[in-house]
């Protein structure tokens, strides 16, 4: 985005990660306008109550905007975003039962117990919730390739229901059992909702890339 | 008669600023005009949100005009009330004035 003068000749951005938070959930062909309105107004607003004032209207419509866009991404093709999020959970049964084997397996090809008893016992607890971590990260990937455009709602939407799901489940637990240890395991589920949602942003974000270096060129 | 024959409370707004504006409408001149005359601070989202699902319906059109510099090189969207979006908006008026009839209603400011 080309930098604005304002009547005291300083170049005045928008808030950077506002404007990128905005590009996350845009469609493109809305991104457009929708970004040139906000820059439109921010620059006249600036140059009138100063560059603070306009950056704080700025984050309040990013803030207002960026659930009204997803929900415009999810409106305009729910089949396709759908399709992309059961897919993503499908998958994930799929692949989950295979992550704590391949680890294991992999401990024992190379003899970890035996010779680096440490290094084992950190790589069969940590080793395993990071092996999930990645799991989420690619069924975040592959998810946000799918939904095409909507990275972001397919994503979070997925993450969200797996959120929903470890707190269920670990509230489920508590009750029955009394054992409100299992807790803390819920900062793994996060994580790996977090996962999800991430792989979403750096799809996303690549896509943009890739379309401003072609328009570019 | 469906339910998608009325506007919503701010479809109807958005449809009124849209014929206010006549060929000036676009997304920052629609939002400035229901603050200035509501006096509530409506996103930009919320219009282009709103303004896709009129089009949709086909209740308004849309069309790109030039990329400005002041805009960072980006395009305005120009809008325009179709006719029937324009019948739309004259059914929900006739509506709300029929059932406010006999209530003792001022159309004052409240």
């Amino acid at each position: 985005m080309e930098p604005r003068v304002t009547s005291q000749q300083n170049f005045v951005r928008p808030p950077s990660l506002a404007v990128w938070l905005l590009n996350l959930f845009a469609l493109a062909e809305r991104a457009d306008s929708i970004l040139g309105d906000l820059l439109e107004e921010f620059s006249l607003l600036a140059s009138k109550s100063g560059v603070a004032s306009a950056r704080r209207w700025y984050w309040r419509q990013t803030i207002k905007t960026v659930p009204q866009l997803a929900g415009v991404g999810f409106r305009t093709a729910p089949w396709m975003t759908g399709a992309a999020v059961v897919g993503g959970f499908l998958l994930r049964k799929l692949v989950a039962p295979w992550v704590d084997p391949s680890i294991f397996a992999v401990l024992e090809r190379y003899q970890v117990f035996e010779h680096h008893f440490s290094t084992y016992r950190f790589l069969a607890s940590t080793g395993l919730d990071v092996g999930h971590f990645i799991t989420f990260l690619c069924i975040g990937f592959i998810v946000a390739f799918a939904a095409r455009e909507r990275e972001m709602v397919a994503t979070m939407s997925l993450g969200l229901i797996y959120g929903a799901i470890g707190v269920a489940g670990s509230v489920y637990i508590v009750t029955r059992t009394g054992d409100d240890a299992t807790l803390w395991r819920l900062t793994w589920y996060f994580a790996d909702s977090l996962a999800i949602v991430i792989a979403g942003a750096i799809v996303r974000t690549h896509r943009l890339a890739a379309t401003s270096h072609s328009s570019n060129a | 008669m469906s339910r998608r024959d009325y506007l919503g409370e701010f479809e109807h707004i958005i449809v009124l600023a849209l014929l206010r504006l006549e060929d000036r409408a676009y997304g920052v001149t629609v939002r400035q005009e229901i603050e200035l005359r509501t006096q509530r601070e409506v996103s930009i989202g919320a219009v282009y949100a709103t303004l896709d699902r009129l089009e949709t319906k086909g209740y308004v059109t849309s069309h790109r005009g030039e990329p400005t510099p002041e805009r960072g090189g980006r395009s305005k969207r120009f809008f325009r009330v179709t006719a029937k979006g324009a019948a739309a908006v004259n059914r929900t008026h006739h509506a709300l004035q029929r059932m406010t009839e006999g209530l003792g209603f001022t159309w004052s400011h409240a």
